[in-house]
């Protein structure tokens, strides 16, 4: 029996506590860029107009304003007074910091670790090799793709990646994972994809001529579709099957090199229930 | 020994070793850099004007983004640096000159036929296209296999020789030549930043030169270090040299800038700085942790959690003393008098954009987000902000010491709009970067719908570089018609270079600069200037400073001795190495790919070699000074220092060899690696005979003590015979070797062995190469006799290659 992990929605509730469940990698990844942009900005701009405001402020009029000791050519350099405003912002941002950071640290173990059905029979894993200029995909059944990769929605996917050239990083930006490709070595990652439709890896890491094409197609498909094309794949693609009514397949039909970029186009068309079915096998 | 040719001719720009003319040299040729990087910078903004492939092809477009990332990075950001730090260290600590001015002449000819190097890679058959990373193994030639490629990292070599000879003249320079009176804490901040800068240099550089020496040995030889197919580890292993160095590399170009906005707020804001004392504590503690979070940018690889949690600690602890240094220069500003000069505007630039980087490497500092941002335009937006941020101040740095280096104003209008176009161009030209953040790095692939903000980057791009045409506009025509300035422009200047004459003549200040009374004085002790036609009277600044004193009997003495400022042989050997590295570029795995390349070697290395003789023969009076503070180093001589920061980069560099040894044996299973001579008696062998020649070293230096040329030229001559025993066997052993077919690129063991001994065999060469030296000179002119020091240093040196081999030995033969 597999739940999908559901997970309100923004930011709630912060902060977590150690072995909460912080849901997929895009959720896990919005809630904390959010607050770091947040808290980010506001240091930002705080920070920015003080220093503009103070030498505005103090903007040389041409005279002196009472007793000031100003420097002379030729002393020895020494330093001002003030320590203690000094230590006191020093040691404001030194809290925001600290704390910003090791909040993120469950989030780390949490990602580390992975969601608690890893390694059980609800987990796909999938073996992907980089190399010059593409991506391999290897299921468990042993079945294998290049520049294709089709999982079911809302079930966690493993990859495990290696390279047997040079090194590559493979990424989906939309879903939020990312792992290097390293030759000689392996690498695991996993993601949740909630949604059907189209997505792109891209490869993050110069590794040759071929680079910047270096691109495969993700298609995350509804769980039930998803099984049928598992079970035959080469049947499912000569259109064997009955599920033609479904729109992912003719999507994967017309694969062209950017189509995508439209990704956020197809979404309409997807089975938007899909994000909170439980999936049953 | 020639004098100094009047600046007008050319000829005083190849044979000047003062330091002012050095400096002036590196800023010129670094700004040529920063075009050349800017040119291709463009270009790549061009080519993402629209996703795909428009005006450079894949390979091309990798050879702009590697070639742009390193000339700016290696040939712009630090020489640009060290223009400034070499024209205004030796003033702000009132020496006359650095303490070899010769190697630094040398140093700059290095970096000059480095970047010439980088050049002509250009034209043989493409330059290198792995990224300014390097990653392995995309680095070796069989996936970037031209010829270029192999000459970008020779001039990375050669650059690296540059820095290195640079780092160990300005440390010897700044620990023992400051005026009397000024100690450590006194040192002004732009000097402190410099101190600091080098100190990082001298080990993380060491810590690069040895994964280049690697890496092109891989390419030259064809050893098997970072082919993948030998171990697993072989991409690890680079990532982890090339980033023990690259991060360092991160302070090491920024430290500068960071000075220099330290030294121009307190300018122009009319105050100390606040809390100078924890400004300078921050700064090392900064340098000292610089070298433990290189594993941040490893985060994606297989590294384990517990160093991955390791590594988030150090990085977010390595931020917080930047805090306070941006605290105490905001702090500055307040109760100060503000005056809104160029300098100052790019300083206060500089530091805007500093707060944005910083704020944004919080992000990336995150596990979690590093994560999703690692390869994206988020790192590629916030290392621009703070390294080419860091580089706005030392625009701001051109433009305040301009006056002092041409004694003529700049055009204040023309420096504000400037300032004006580059800030705006800037901002437009990287903050859209951060919106466009979800696109891959080092590629022109990119989502259509982040195409606006692309595009705005672009044309920030372009307005950056029009900004810059006003600047060369400005400099141009002010140095022909610039308001003539006196000694100080600046209302709040400070340090030394302020009190004398814009620019400074040849050997700086009259007499001696001293703070030995609390502040700057200038104290004359040779009678014949104090009468009057001295600089003393001519009244100005300088006068207010200047003291007539006695002179002391080591005074006298030494006011005869004529102080030199010219020589031919930098510049001969620069371009020695130069034509050398050219024709080992031509090597590929081992085969030659022309026979102009091997006339290249030949030619290379008799012009060194003799550029090296005349260097070692000629007679150079370094201005010495006599009474400076000395600390922590009084009671160690000028050259001793120098050897010694030699040798501790030099262990770096074997540290980094002998490391990658351990690393790949540790990867491969430590029993599983074989050991390649078939024999271990020869190593130990040649063991004996090293340690006996390191005893004959100190019979030499006994024998020079005693001043008997006969037992000096004896011990120097066993020491000698010994090294050609060692050699000798060394060859022997090697050749039997190759007989029954063990080459350097059999297998990942034999590559070790070789390199790794290789390169000790080479430091043995180049002993012997000196022993042999100073034994024609011995024999010939009595030498050393009454100056031993030469017969120490070279001792120091012996030894420490004995020592080398006390360690490989057991490691390769027994273990
Ligand atoms: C001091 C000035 C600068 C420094 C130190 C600097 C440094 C770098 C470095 C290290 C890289 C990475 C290269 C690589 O990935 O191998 C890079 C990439 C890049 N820089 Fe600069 N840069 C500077 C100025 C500029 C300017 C003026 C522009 C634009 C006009 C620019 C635009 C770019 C672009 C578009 C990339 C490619 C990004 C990518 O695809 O990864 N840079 N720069
Ligand atoms: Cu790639
Ligand atoms: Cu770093």
């Amino acid at each position: 029996m597999y739940q999908t992990p559901v997970i309100p929605r923004p930011l709630a509730p912060l902060p977590r506590l150690p072995g909460d469940e912080w849901g997929t990698q895009v959720q896990l990844f919005e809630e904390i860029f959010v607050v770091f942009l947040v808290l980010g900005t506001i240091v930002g701009v705080v920070v920015v107009s003080y220093t503009l405001y103070n030498a505005y402020k103090y903007r040389d009029r041409g005279e002196e304003s009472g007793e000031a000791d100003r420097p002379v050519l030729g002393e020895l350099p020494t330093g001002e007074g003030g320590g203690r405003k000094l230590f006191l912002s020093f040691f404001l941002s030194a809290v925001i910091v600290i704390s910003l950071v090791a909040w993120t640290y469950g989030a780390l173990l949490y990602v580390e670790a992975g969601p608690d059905d890893q390694g059980t029979d609800e987990n796909l894993d999938v073996d992907v090799v980089g190399f010059q200029f593409g991506w391999e995909f290897e299921y468990p059944n042993g079945h294998s793709e290049t520049n294709e990769l089709r999982v079911p929605a809302d079930r966690t996917v493993t990859l495990t990646f290696t390279a047997t050239d040079v090194w590559h990083n493979f990424g989906i930006p939309e879903l939020r994972v990312k792992a290097d490709a390293i030759p000689g070595q392996t690498t695991e990652t996993w993601f949740i994809a909630e949604e059907t439709g189209e997505y792109t890896a891209w490869c993050f890491e110069l590794c040759g001529v071929g680079h910047s094409d270096m691109v495969a197609d993700v298609i995350v498909m509804e769980p039930e579709e998803w099984e049928e094309w598992y079970e035959d794949p080469e049947a499912y693609e000569n259109g064997e099957t009955d599920a033609e009514d479904e729109s992912d397949v003719d999507e994967e039909t017309d694969e062209e090199e950017n189509g995508e970029n439209d990704a956020a186009e197809d979404e309409p068309d997807d089975e938007s229930e899909a994000v909170v079915t439980a999936v049953t096998r | 020994m020639s004098d100094l040719p009047p600046a007008s001719t050319v000829k005083r720009w190849l044979v000047t070793t003062n330091h002012k003319d050095v400096g002036i040299l590196y800023l010129v040729t670094a700004l040529f850099f920063l075009l050349l990087g800017g040119v291709l910078a463009l270009l790549i903004r061009v080519q993402l004007w629209t996703p795909g492939p428009s005006l450079l092809s894949g390979g091309a477009y990798n050879e702009a983004v590697t070639t742009h990332g390193l000339l700016m990075v290696f040939w712009f950001l630090s020489p640009f640096a060290f223009g400034f730090a070499n024209y205004v260290v030796p003033l702000q600590i009132g020496a006359k000159d650095l303490a070899f001015p010769r190697l630094n002449a040398l140093s700059y000819w290095a970096y000059v036929f480095s970047g010439l190097l980088m050049v002509i890679s250009f034209f043989q058959g493409g330059t290198y296209d792995a990224g300014w990373t390097m990653y392995a193994p995309l680095n070796i030639p069989e996936y970037s296999p031209s010829v270029g490629g192999t000459t970008a990292v020779l001039a990375l070599v050669l650059f690296v020789v540059s820095v290195t000879i640079g780092t160990v003249n300005f440390l010897v320079t700044i620990h023992r030549g400051r005026a009397e009176g000024m100690g450590m804490w006194n040192l002004p901040l732009f000097t402190w930043s410099i101190l600091l800068t080098v100190w990082m240099m001298l080990f993380a550089f060491a810590a690069l030169l040895g994964a280049l020496l690697l890496l092109g040995s891989d390419r030259i030889v064809g050893t098997l270090y970072f082919t993948a197919t030998g171990t697993g580890d072989s991409s690890l292993l680079w990532a982890h040299l090339f980033w023990f160095f690259g991060h360092p590399e991160v302070y090491i170009v920024f430290f500068p800038a960071l000075g220099v906005m330290l030294e121009i707020f307190q300018t122009f804001s009319g105050r100390r700085l606040v809390g100078r004392k924890w400004v300078i504590l921050a700064m090392i503690l900064i340098a000292v942790q610089s070298f433990l979070v290189w594993m941040h940018h490893m985060f994606l690889t297989s590294i384990n959690l517990e160093i991955k949690t390791l590594m988030m600690a150090t990085t977010i602890g390595i931020s917080l003393p930047f805090d306070l240094i941006v605290f105490a220069l905001i702090y500055t500003l307040v109760k100060g008098r503000v005056q809104f000069t160029t300098p100052f505007l790019f300083s206060l630039g500089a530091l805007l954009l500093f707060i944005l980087g910083g704020i944004t490497g919080v992000f990336l500092g995150a596990t979690v987000l590093d994560y999703e941002f690692r390869g994206t335009y988020w790192v590629v937006a916030h290392f621009h902000y703070v390294m080419f941020g860091g580089a706005t101040a030392l625009f701001g740095a051109l433009y305040y010491w301009y006056p002092k280096m041409t004694g003529r104003m700049y055009d204040e209008f023309l420096g504000k709009l400037h300032f004006g176009t580059f800030f705006v161009g800037f901002n437009l030209l990287y903050f859209p970067l951060f919106l466009a953040w979800e696109t891959p790095r080092r590629v022109f692939e990119y989502n259509v719908e982040l195409i606006t903000w692309h595009q705005l980057a672009t044309i920030g791009g372009f307005i950056v570089g029009a900004s810059f045409l006003i600047m060369f506009y400005n400099l141009y025509v002010s140095y022909w018609n610039g308001e003539p300035v006196g000694e100080n422009p600046w209302e709040f200047s400070r340090t030394a270079e302020w009190a004398i004459e814009s620019p400074p003549p040849l050997e700086n200040w009259p007499g001696r600069a001293s703070y030995a009374d609390g502040s700057l004085s200038f104290i004359e002790t040779a009678p014949a200037h104090a009468a009057d036609g001295g600089r003393a009277t001519d009244g100005g600044v300088v006068s207010q400073f200047v003291e007539v004193r006695e002179p002391t009997e080591t005074e006298l003495a030494h006011a005869e001795v004529h102080e030199d400022h010219a020589s031919i042989w930098p510049f001969a050997i620069g371009l020695g190495v130069f034509v050398l590295f050219l024709g080992l570029s031509g090597l590929h795995a081992g085969e030659l790919q022309g026979p102009h390349y091997l006339v290249a070697i030949a030619a290379g290395l008799g012009l060194s070699a003799y550029a090296l003789l005349g260097f070692g023969l000629e007679e150079f009076n370094a201005p010495e000074a006599l009474i400076a503070e000395r600390w922590p180093f009084e009671g160690v001589g000028k050259t001793k220092l120098g050897v010694w920061f030699f040798l501790a980069s030099d262990v770096v560099v074997f540290g980094a060899v002998i490391g990658a040894f351990v690393f790949i044996r540790a990867g491969m299973g430590w029993g599983a690696w074989e050991t390649v001579p078939p024999d271990p008696l020869p190593g130990l062998v040649n063991t004996f005979v090293l340690l006996t020649s390191s005893f004959t070293v100190i019979l030499a230096l006994v024998a020079a003590e005693r001043k008997s040329k006969r037992g000096l030229l004896a011990a120097m001559g066993a020491t000698l015979a010994l090294g050609f025993t060692f050699l000798g066997i060394k060859a022997w052993e090697w050749s039997y070797e190759f007989s029954v077919g063990i080459y350097p690129q059999t297998s990942i063991e034999a590559s070790v062995y070789y390199v790794t001994t290789g390169l000790h065999g080479l430091h043995v060469v180049l002993g012997m190469l000196i022993a042999l030296f100073m034994f024609a000179r011995i024999y010939r002119s009595d030498a050393y006799l009454e100056d031993h020091r030469p017969v120490e240093f070279f001792g120091l040196y012996w030894h420490f290659v004995d020592i080398v081999w006390v360690f490989l030995f057991p490691l390769f033969y027994l273990m």
